[in-house]
C-alpha cells in the first residue's frame, strides 16, 4: 500500500500511509483508538476504498475496491466483530462462505471439510453446534478457518486477542507463527505491546500517520513503541488547566470493589473538586465501568456511593437526587431523545407528576439553554436537529444545572469539533473548581493530561496508577499498552500496582 | 475506534452487529407505529381520510361487480346511520368497545409496546365481571353497587391479563406480540370453560351464564346506547391529558422514542412497559364487561366477536391519538351498522365490511410509507 489516504467528512482517518506485508512474516499494526488501523485493513480487504494512494496485492494493482475480487487474490480479513451466522454450525458456516455447487453438501461431507481444516491448522472448533453456542475463542478460530478454507495468502486479524483470555491469546499467536512459517503474510492489529513482541515487523499509526513505519520489532523497546503510539506533542485542542489541585480533598464519589464483565474488583475515590481521568484503550472495561457507576446496570459485586450514600442501580431519579450527574459516552443512546423537543429533554430525570403546559415548559427551558449556549431555533426544536456539540451542551445543561456533587463524564468530547470540545472541557473544569468531583473517562490522553488532577489507567478491567502531575506521558502510555499489567503479573502473579 | 465510528463522528446510534440478530418480529409494527405518529397534517389527517375514501371506492367497485349500483348502497348506509332513529344509537354502541380498547392500544403503541391482546383481556374481563355479579348472595345488592363491583372486577382481570404479558417480557424477554396473542387464545378458552362449566346457569339449556340483568348498565340516547359510551367519551380527554400533561404520558412517549435514555435518566423502561400493558388490559377488560352488561342479558360462548382485533386497526387509523381513536372507532362502527341494513336491502355478501376495513388499513400503511418517502426527498 502506497501513500494511502482516507477521509470521512472532516475526519482524516489515514494520511498518506505506506504499508507492506511480506510472506512468512507477522506484521504488527499498533495504534490507539481512531489511529486508522481498522480503516487501513478495511481498505486492504476491499471493504472500503482509499481517496488517494495505491494498493497492490502480489504485484497486481487494485482498481476496483470490492471484497469479492480481493478475496479471490487471497486476502482475508478477520474482523473485530464476528461475521458468522449464529444459528448455523461450523461446517454450515464454511459451506455458506464457499459453496460447492448449487446443492448443499450432505452433512458428513461438510463435517469432513471442517475436520480436515482443524487438523491441518491446529485450530480446534466444535462442529455440530450453532455458532452462537461456541465460545468466543472458538468463534474466532472458526473465522480464521473460514479464511484459510478460502486459501488466504494474506491474513488480516483485527484485534484478534481483544476478546480472548491470556492462554487463548498466546495459543493464537502460536498459530499465527505457524501460518507465517507456511509462507503466508499475516497482519495483526493490536494495542498491546506484549503481542507486538511475538511479531516480526511493526508499524505504528497515530492519527492516520505512521509513527513507526515497517520497522523490525527487535529494534524498538516497549517505551519506544508506547511513545510512538500516544505521541509526544502536548498541544491538544483542550485548554490546559493553569492550576491543579494538590492537597487531598474529602472523598465524594467512592467506588469499592466493583465487578462487572471485564471490570474486576475495581476501587477508586474521587475527592471534592478533583478531576480524575481514566485513561485507557477502548474495550478495557470502560463501558462496564460506565454502566456500573451510572447505575444503568447493577454491578455483579461491590458498591458505588456518593457522600456515603450508595447509588441504587436502575433508579436514575434517585441518582440525580443524590447529586451524581451522568454524561453518557453515547449521548444518542443514553442521553437524549431525538424526536422530543429540547424542553422535554431538559426535563428528563425531574419531570413533575403533573407537567405545566407546553408554552410554560418552553419558557422555563429558555434560560438554561441560553446559559449553556445551546444554539437552536428554540426550546420547541427537535433534539435530533442539534449538531453534536449543541447536543452535548444540552446534556451538560441538564446534568450540571443543578450543581451536582459529582459528575461521571464518559468521553464527553467524543465526536465534537475542537471548539465545542474545548467548551465542554472548560465547563467540566469549572464545575470541578466549584467543588464538584469529576470522574472523566476518556480515550484521548492529551485531553486527560490537560484537565486531570490525577490519572488512572484502565487496562483489562483493572486500574493502574495513580499518575500525578506533572504527568509522565511515557509511563502512562506504557500502562495503556499493558506494560504495567504484564510487569505486575510477572512480578508477584497478581499484585497490581503502579510501575 | 472502529471505522464506522470514524465515518460518523457524531452518531452513536450505529447498531452493533449483535443487535441485528435475531431479527425483531415487531420491527415492521415499529415502522407502522412510528409513521402513524409522524407530525404534520399529511400523516395525521390526510392519510387516514384519503385511505378511507379509497377503500370505499374499491368497495364500490366490488359492489358494482356484484351487479348493484354502489351509489345507492352508500346512500342507504348513510341513511342507515344518520337518518334512522336507531342508526346513531347502534353506531355508538358498537363504537364503545372499539374506542375503549383502541385508546389502550394507542397508549401502548405510543410506547412501542406492541400488545395485540385486547381480545383476550376483553373476554377475561367479561368472565370475571360476570362471575362476580352473578355470584350467589350478591344479587340483592343495589344495582349501582353491582355495576361498580362488576366493572371493577373486569378492569382488574383485564389488567392482570395484560400485566402477565408485561411480566413475561420483563423477566424472560418474551415477545409481547407473541405472548399477548397466545394469552388471547387462552382467554377465549377460559370463556368457553366458564360458560359451559364455571359460571354456567344450571337452569339454562344453553351454555351461558346466569342473567346479569341486576347489573345491567342504564341506557340513554334511545333504546340501545348504554352508559359505556359515556365511559368512552370521558376516557378520550383523560387519555389526551395524560399524554400531554402527565408524567406517565411523558414516560410512555420517551419509552417509545428511546428506552435507553429513559432508563438512564428518568425511570425504568421495564416498569413503564408493565404499566402500559396493565392499563391497556384494564381498558379492554372494562370494554368486555361494558359490552356484556350494556348489550347482552347473559354472557355466552359467542361473546368473542373480535372487538379486540378490530380495535388494533382503530388505534392505527386513529394515529395513536385518543381523539383520532374516537373518530376512527365511530367511523368503523358506522360502516358496520350501515352495511348491516344495506346488506339485507341489496343482498350483498356479509364479508364486504371486513373487506373494506382491510383495504382501509392497507391504504393507511401504504399512504404512511408514501408520506414518509415524500418527506425524506423533500
Amino acid at each position: 500500500m502506497r501513500s494511502v489516504s482516507r477521509r470521512f467528512g472532516e475526519t482524516v482517518a489515514l494520511d498518506g500511509v505506506d504499508f507492506e506485508a511480506r510472506p512468512g512474516e507477522i506484521h504488527a499494526l499498533l495504534g490507539a483508538n481512531g489511529a486508522g488501523k481498522t480503516t487501513l485493513m478495511r481498505i486492504l480487504a476491499g471493504l472500503d476504498r482509499p481517496d488517494t494512494g495505491t494498493v497492490e496485492v502480489f504485484g497486481q494493482r487494485i482498481e476496483n475496491f470490492e471484497p469479492g475480487p480481493i478475496r479471490a487474490l487471497g486476502v482475508a480479513l478477520v474482523q473485530q466483530h464476528f461475521t458468522l451466522v449464529p444459528t448455523l454450525t461450523a461446517s454450515e458456516n464454511l459451506v455458506l462462505a464457499r459453496p460447492e455447487g448449487a446443492l448443499l453438501p450432505p452433512g458428513r461431507t461438510a463435517g469432513v471439510r471442517v475436520q480436515k481444516l482443524v487438523e491441518q491448522f491446529g485450530l480446534e472448533v466444535r462442529d455440530g453446534v450453532p455458532a452462537s453456542q461456541l465460545s468466543v475463542g472458538e468463534r474466532q478460530r472458526l473465522e480464521i478457518l473460514r479464511a484459510l478454507d478460502a486459501d488466504a495468502k494474506i491474513l488480516l486479524l483485527d484485534e484478534p486477542t481483544a476478546v480472548l483470555t491470556d492462554v487463548e491469546a498466546e495459543r493464537l499467536l502460536g498459530v499465527a507463527r505457524a501460518l507465517a512459517d507456511q509462507g503466508r503474510a499475516l497482519v495483526v492489529i493490536t494495542h498491546r505491546l506484549a503481542e507486538v513482541e511475538a511479531c516480526d515487523r511493526v508499524t505504528v499509526l497515530r492519527e492516520g500517520i505512521e509513527a513507526i513505519s515497517d520497522g523490525a520489532v527487535d529494534g524498538y523497546t516497549r517505551a519506544d513503541l508506547a511513545s510512538a503510539m500516544i505521541g509526544t506533542d502536548t498541544s491538544g485542542t483542550i485548554t490546559a488547566r493553569t492550576s491543579r489541585r494538590t492537597q487531598a480533598a474529602p472523598v465524594c464519589l467512592r467506588v469499592r470493589d466493583v465487578s462487572l464483565g471485564r471490570v474486576s474488583s475495581l476501587s477508586l475515590d474521587v475527592g471534592e473538586g478533583e478531576i480524575v481521568g481514566i485513561a485507557g484503550v477502548d474495550g478495557n472495561g470502560q463501558s462496564e465501568l460506565e454502566a456500573a457507576l451510572s447505575g444503568r446496570s447493577a454491578a455483579e459485586s461491590g458498591e458505588v456511593s456518593i457522600s456515603g450514600e450508595p447509588i441504587a442501580p436502575g433508579d436514575p431519579r434517585s441518582r440525580r437526587g443524590q447529586g451524581l450527574a451522568y454524561i453518557p459516552s453515547d449521548r444518542y443512546s443514553w442521553g437524549l431523545i431525538g424526536p422530543m423537543d429540547l424542553a422535554d429533554n431538559l426535563e428528563l430525570g425531574r419531570v413533575l407528576p403533573i407537567r405545566p403546559n407546553r408554552p410554560a415548559r418552553h419558557k422555563a427551558a429558555r434560560p438554561s439553554l441560553d446559559h449553556w449556549d445551546v444554539r437552536t431555533a428554540g426550546p420547541h426544536a427537535r433534539t435530533s436537529s442539534l449538531s453534536g456539540g449543541n447536543a452535548q451542551k444540552l446534556v451538560l445543561a441538564r446534568e450540571l444545572d443543578e450543581h451536582p456533587s459529582a459528575v461521571l463524564a464518559c468521553y464527553p468530547t467524543r465526536g465534537l469539533d475542537p471548539e465545542a470540545a474545548d467548551t465542554v472541557a472548560t465547563r467540566l473544569v469549572a464545575a470541578a473548581e466549584a467543588g464538584c468531583a469529576v470522574l472523566w473517562i476518556g480515550a484521548e490522553l492529551d485531553e486527560l493530561l490537560a484537565v486531570s488532577d490525577r490519572i488512572e489507567v484502565l487496562y483489562d478491567g483493572t486500574l493502574f496508577g495513580p499518575y500525578l502531575p506533572p504527568f509522565d506521558r511515557a509511563a502512562i502510555g506504557l500502562a495503556m499498552a499493558g506494560d504495567a499489567a504484564d510487569r505486575a503479573r510477572s512480578a508477584t502473579g497478581g499484585e497490581a500496582g503502579p510501575p | 475506534m472502529t471505522s464506522s465510528e470514524t465515518r460518523q463522528p457524531t452518531s452513536g446510534t450505529t447498531p452493533s452487529p449483535e443487535s441485528t440478530w435475531p431479527p425483531k418480529l415487531d420491527g415492521w409494527l415499529d415502522a407502522v407505529a412510528r409513521r402513524a405518529t409522524a407530525e404534520g397534517i399529511l400523516s395525521s389527517i390526510l392519510v387516514p381520510v384519503v385511505s378511507a375514501l379509497a377503500a370505499l371506492l374499491v368497495g364500490g367497485v366490488l359492489i358494482a361487480i356484484d351487479g348493484v349500483n354502489p351509489l345507492s348502497v352508500y346512500h342507504a348506509i348513510l341513511q342507515g346511520v344518520f337518518t334512522k332513529s336507531r342508526g346513531f344509537s347502534y353506531t355508538a354502541t358498537v363504537a364503545t368497545p372499539l374506542v375503549l380498547i383502541g385508546v389502550g392500544y394507542a397508549l401502548a403503541y405510543r410506547a412501542r409496546v406492541f400488545t395485540i391482546g385486547g381480545e383476550g383481556q376483553y373476554l377475561v374481563g367479561a368472565v370475571a365481571g360476570t362471575a362476580v355479579v352473578t355470584a350467589g348472595g350478591i344479587g340483592d345488592l343495589p344495582r349501582v353497587v353491582l355495576i361498580v363491583i362488576g366493572l371493577g372486577a373486569a378492569i382488574v382481570a383485564g389488567a392482570l391479563w395484560g400485566g402477565l404479558a408485561g411480566v413475561l417480557a420483563n423477566r424472560f424477554g418474551a415477545s409481547i406480540v407473541i405472548s399477548t396473542l397466545m394469552l388471547s387464545f387462552i382467554g377465549d378458552s377460559l370463556l368457553q370453560w366458564a360458560v359451559r362449566d364455571g359460571i354456567r346457569d344450571p337452569e339454562s339449556y344453553n351454555a351461558n351464564s346466569r342473567p346479569i340483568t341486576a347489573a345491567a348498565l342504564p341506557s340513554f340516547f334511545g333504546q340501545k346506547t348504554h352508559l359505556g359510551f359515556l365511559f368512552a367519551l370521558v376516557l378520550v380527554p383523560i387519555a389526551w391529558w395524560l399524554i400531554r400533561r402527565h408524567r406517565w404520558g411523558f414516560r410512555i412517549d420517551a419509552l417509545g422514542h428511546n428506552p435507553g435514555t429513559l432508563d438512564a435518566n428518568e425511570f425504568s423502561s421495564a416498569r413503564v412497559t408493565l404499566s402500559v400493558l396493565v392499563v391497556a388490559g384494564g381498558l379492554a377488560g372494562l370494554a368486555g364487561m361494558v359490552e356484556t352488561t350494556g348489550v347482552n342479558i347473559r354472557l355466552g360462548q359467542e361473546a368473542s366477536v373480535g372487538y379486540g382485533w378490530d380495535a388494533i386497526i382503530v388505534a392505527l387509523i386513529g394515529r395513536l391519538h385518543p381523539v383520532g381513536v374516537l373518530i376512527a372507532g365511530l367511523g368503523m362502527a358506522g360502516l358496520t351498522i350501515g352495511f348491516e341494513s344495506a346488506q339485507r336491502q341489496f343482498e350483498l355478501p356479509s364479508s364486504l365490511v371486513s373487506l373494506i376495513t382491510a383495504f382501509v388499513i392497507i391504504f393507511v400503511v401504504w399512504g404512511d410509507a408514501i408520506a414518509a418517502r415524500w418527506k425524506e426527498t423533500r
